[in-house]
């Protein structure tokens, strides 16, 4: 035990002692205040949240950037003085965890005694090396003092629209390494006094493009953090700081008991496993550094260990190489981000620290995608997030099954939809440079449920605050134009349920001397399809854009001819139906740049992505497939080929109608017809060892990735080969 | 802490019951009975005797036959291994590998890669149930999504032990391919 007045890293190590110890955080084995006066324990947490969102709200009308005022692309969050989170705001929660182990980084770096930690000082970070996710997140932390001792901190993250990498924007999936990972902060004391210095100031205008928009940002992150230590303060005044400083960390451990009671009551012990894959296809696209004209395919396997004592362990073993592009992670930001995922599907009712201490997280392969800087400290994370969320889909999927299997049937979710940005950047309408990003990807189609089809543009993985903004609003900030904004049918994939529908955006350049589109990938699938289905559905296809430069569009117009505002038939897609180009592609493998400026008239088709479906198609109610089909959500084919139902149009009603008898017969059809092309899976085995000791149909991204993985993780090579009986020393890519 | 019919549960199961509800249900502490009810209504649809200990997807059951073993059962009867042995590998498989193949599911540009993901498709031998489909790069073993340990979920957190001889809780699909490759690929 600390006797005296301990320093913050004194105190912090007799936390994780205690924890040690007992097994409850800060060594809390009673919730005294919460047993005294649960009433006032709960008016408390709620005045807290107040003062979290009220902090969200106000720094994002603070900031002027429209991925803050539009997207509310930010989150603002109270601290206890060791770091852990407390309550967070709406907005991006995938952060906190971050947050948290920023601030106790700089506790363990001493920073009590250097640069010092005094009331009105601010400090800054969003580099990866030192609790960062991705350059353009930028995390803001602020001491809250009361009486001269530090009680608390309140801190943000905000996305800005241009980190300074190398190429314009905040998706920096094209940075080769650190070195074009853009402007840095590294847990730097950035102002005082609740003033910023004058070199942030500086150093912003001369290391990003679109400096008003950061600092923007920056000025929405303090006033957001300033309006939370003003209310916290008040409250301290109200209800003492005794009360208050035992009640947070009180909120912390109860965060911690209700996950793991959850888990106890609502999952079933054993072990689960899911592969997952992620691409990256650059070979032959405009990239930085001539090594990056390769394709990457990622190997995301989870492992989730629930033993019998209730304990839940998370693996990435078999986790392939670090990339030469920004899209690598650090174990820190899977962490943060499974915090979200985990809270997503097991619940919460305080969401905080209390929550990643109920479950590890094993150490990813030193050297892989997510634990680089062991093999190459100068790796590049510009969009670390992109293999993480496609990772955390299977944690959705995981959890769903276990609920499936427990009957808490509700809480099914069969697995995330993907992630693809688009990003403009070049002179818009006002004559002013502009770049960044649109909020079309913060809007998927949601996850299938095991009831129930999933919402369409109605979710997203990195944010519960899904929204996609005012396509009125995105036109002020951009030069476009929008053509169309219509939801893309059978994009949720096939199944009993189908996931959400994604949207597809049809944009058309408009008042600029010239601009650039970036379809980045913030976690898109292109060569691959968007994942797995759920118990026997079919997966959501892969991502995929389209655009046009110089263009027809001018003339047709006068002409009053048929523009293009959807994609239309994916093997005579409407783009290339009704427009004529010198340039146009309707079937790009993203992410990519354009190969040229676009002007007015050029046009882009961005489609965002559905979520992952649920169950046998076949076993789909003939009575969705009719809804979807008079609303234009499923085509005629897809009903009648993998649904099984037989459908006609009634042209006098304007409506399907679906003969039951028939598609009962189809159906039973399709099932024999299953049979007779099936073979056993024993004979399929022994066939496959065949091909795969030819390395048949396996693209050199395919070799590279199952040899770094069994490189990096031995024992999971080991288990691989064995399944396979391959020889031991098998290499994949010789 | 909440309790629901178990007429109500079947129909939310079936997804029959109102939006309205199925929220409130969500918003609610869950109901600790839930699963028994589940495996009422689940055993009173199969046409089968043996006991069902734990469903693992719409299909599939893991039952107790009548001597004791725990095998994988799918709701139309057919049988397959040992629990702890993935059921994928007594099932029907049909992969996805070529343009032709995927264009029956998969058109113009909704269509991946064949040289980067195979789609392999696992049918039930017994009915043609569509048990999972897998979206995969040539290489990957076929996932064992998910080993309960089945013991400890009934003794320790439903404090309701199973009778007989506990099952150790070990992945037995490797002594299975152990056993083909003695037989498939000697010499």
């Amino acid at each position: 035990m600390v006797v005296g007045r301990a320093t913050l890293k004194e105190q912090a190590a007799e936390y994780d002692k205690l924890f040690r110890e007992t097994g409850c955080l800060f060594g809390l084995t009673e919730l005294k205040r919460k047993k005294e006066d649960p009433g006032t324990y709960e008016a408390v947490w709620h005045m807290l949240l107040n003062a979290v969102n009220t902090g969200w709200a106000v720094g994002c009308k603070v900031s002027s950037s429209p991925i803050a005022v539009e997207g509310g692309d930010a989150v603002w969050c109270l601290h206890v003085p060791t770091g852990e989170v407390v309550c967070s705001s709406r907005g991006i929660t995938a952060h906190p965890g971050l947050l948290s182990m920023l601030i106790r980084r700089m506790i363990d770096h001493e920073y009590e005694v250097d640069p010092g930690i005094n009331p009105g000082d601010i400090f800054e970070n969003n580099d990866s090396h030192f609790g960062g996710i991705h350059g353009p997140d930028f995390q803001t932390v602020v001491p809250i003092f009361y009486n001269g001792e530090l009680v608390a901190w309140a801190a943000a993250v905000s996305h800005v629209m241009d980190a300074g990498f190398v190429m314009p924007g905040s998706i920096g999936f094209l940075n080769p390494d650190v070195f074009t990972d853009g402007i840095s902060f590294a847990m730097e004391k950035v102002g005082e006094e609740d003033s910023y210095y004058p070199w942030y100031e500086k150093r912003i205008r001369t290391r990003t493009r679109i400096p008003e928009w950061v600092l923007g940002d920056a000025r929405g992150r303090l006033a957001g953090c300033l309006t939370i230590r003003q209310k916290f303060l008040e409250l301290v005044e109200k209800y003492g700081i005794d009360y208050i400083r035992d009640v947070l960390k009180e909120y912390v451990e109860d965060g911690r008991r209700f996950s793991l009671s959850r888990v106890r009551t609502q999952m079933i012990p054993g072990i689960m496993r899911k592969s997952n894959f992620k691409d990256l296809a650059m070979k032959g696209k405009r990239v930085i550094l001539p090594h990056q004209n390769i394709d990457v395919l990622f190997n995301l396997p989870m492992r989730l260990e629930i033993t019998g004592d209730g304990k839940v362990r998370f693996s990435l073993k078999g986790a392939s190489g670090w990339v030469p592009f920004g899209e690598n992670l650090t174990p820190e930001a899977l962490r943060s981000a499974a915090m979200n995922a985990f809270s997503h599907m097991v619940g919460f009712e305080m969401f905080n620290w209390g929550i990643m201490a109920s479950w590890e997280l094993e150490e990813p392969p030193p050297g892989s995608w997510c634990n680089p800087y062991p093999q190459n400290y100068f790796a590049a994370t510009g969009v670390g997030w992109a293999p993480a969320v496609m990772w955390l889909s299977s944690m959705y999927e995981m959890f769903g099954r276990l609920y499936y299997s427990r009957g808490y049937v509700e809480e099914v979710a069969a697995g995330a939809a993907t992630t693809m940005t688009a990003e403009f950047s070049g002179f818009n309408q006002y004559g002013l440079y502009t770049a960044g990003l649109t909020l079309e990807q913060a809007s998927n189609g949601g996850p299938a449920r095991a009831i129930a089809d999933g919402e369409t543009s109605a979710w997203c993985i990195y944010t519960p605050n899904a929204d996609f903004g005012n396509a009125e609003v995105s036109e002020l900030y951009y030069p476009i134009m929008y053509l169309g904004r219509n939801i893309e049918p059978d994009s949720g994939g096939y199944g009993k349920y189908r996931g959400g529908l994604g949207h597809t955006a049809v944009w058309m350049i408009k008042n600029t001397p010239g601009i650039e589109y970036q379809c980045g990938c913030a976690g898109l699938r292109s060569k691959i399809v968007g994942n797995h289905g759920m118990y026997g559905a079919y997966p959501s296809w892969p991502d995929r854009g389209s655009y046009a430069i110089d263009t027809n569009v001018k003339e047709l117009i006068e002409q009053k001819k048929p523009l293009v505002h959807e994609r239309g038939d994916p093997e005579e897609p409407d783009l290339a139906k009704n427009i004529k180009a010198r340039i146009l592609e309707t079937n790009a493998v993203a992410p990519f740049v354009t190969p040229a400026i676009m002007h007015e008239y050029d046009i882009i088709l961005h489609p965002i992505s559905g979520a992952q479906a649920f169950g046998d198609p076949l076993e789909r109610d003939p009575e969705l497939v009719r809804n979807d089909l008079n609303n234009g959500w499923t085509r005629e084919w897809v009903a009648r080929d993998i649904y099984g139902v037989v459908a006609s149009y009634d042209a006098d009603a304007k409506e399907w109608v679906v003969d039951l008898e028939a598609t009962e017969r189809r159906r039973q059809a399709i099932r024999e017809q299953r049979k007779a092309r099936g073979i056993p899976f024993r004979q399929w085995w022994k066939q496959e060892r065949e091909k795969i000791l030819r390395r048949e149909r396996m693209d050199d991204a395919v070799k590279t990735m199952w040899a770094t993985a069994c490189e990096l993780s031995p024992d999971y090579g080991r288990d691989l080969k064995a399944f396979w009986k391959l020889p031991e020393d098998f290499d994949f890519r010789s | 802490m909440s309790e629901y019919d178990i007429s109500e549960i079947e129909k939310l199961a079936d997804g029959k019951l109102p939006w309205t509800r199925v929220q409130e249900i969500m918003r609610l502490p869950k109901d600790t009975d839930r699963f028994f009810k589940w495996l009422r209504i689940l055993q009173s649809r199969v046409p089968w005797p043996d006991r069902i200990l734990l469903p693992l997807t719409t299909a599939l059951f893991v039952v107790e036959k009548e001597d004791g073993r725990r095998i994988v059962k799918c709701r139309c009867g057919h049988e397959f291994d040992d629990y702890r042995v993935n059921w994928k590998l007594h099932a029907l498989v049909y992969v996805r590998e070529t343009e032709e193949q995927m264009r029956e599911v998969y058109r113009g540009r909704e269509m991946p890669d064949p040289n980067w993901v195979q789609i392999r498709e696992y049918y039930c031998p017994g009915c043609g149930t569509q048990l999972e489909v897998e979206a995969v790069p040539r290489g990957c073993p076929p996932d064992f999504e998910f080993l309960p340990d089945i013991d400890s979920f009934y003794s320790q957190w439903l404090g309701q032990p199973l009778g007989g001889q506990p099952y150790q809780f070990e992945d037995r699909t490797q002594q299975v391919i152990e056993q083909w490759a003695r037989e498939d690929l000697a010499g």
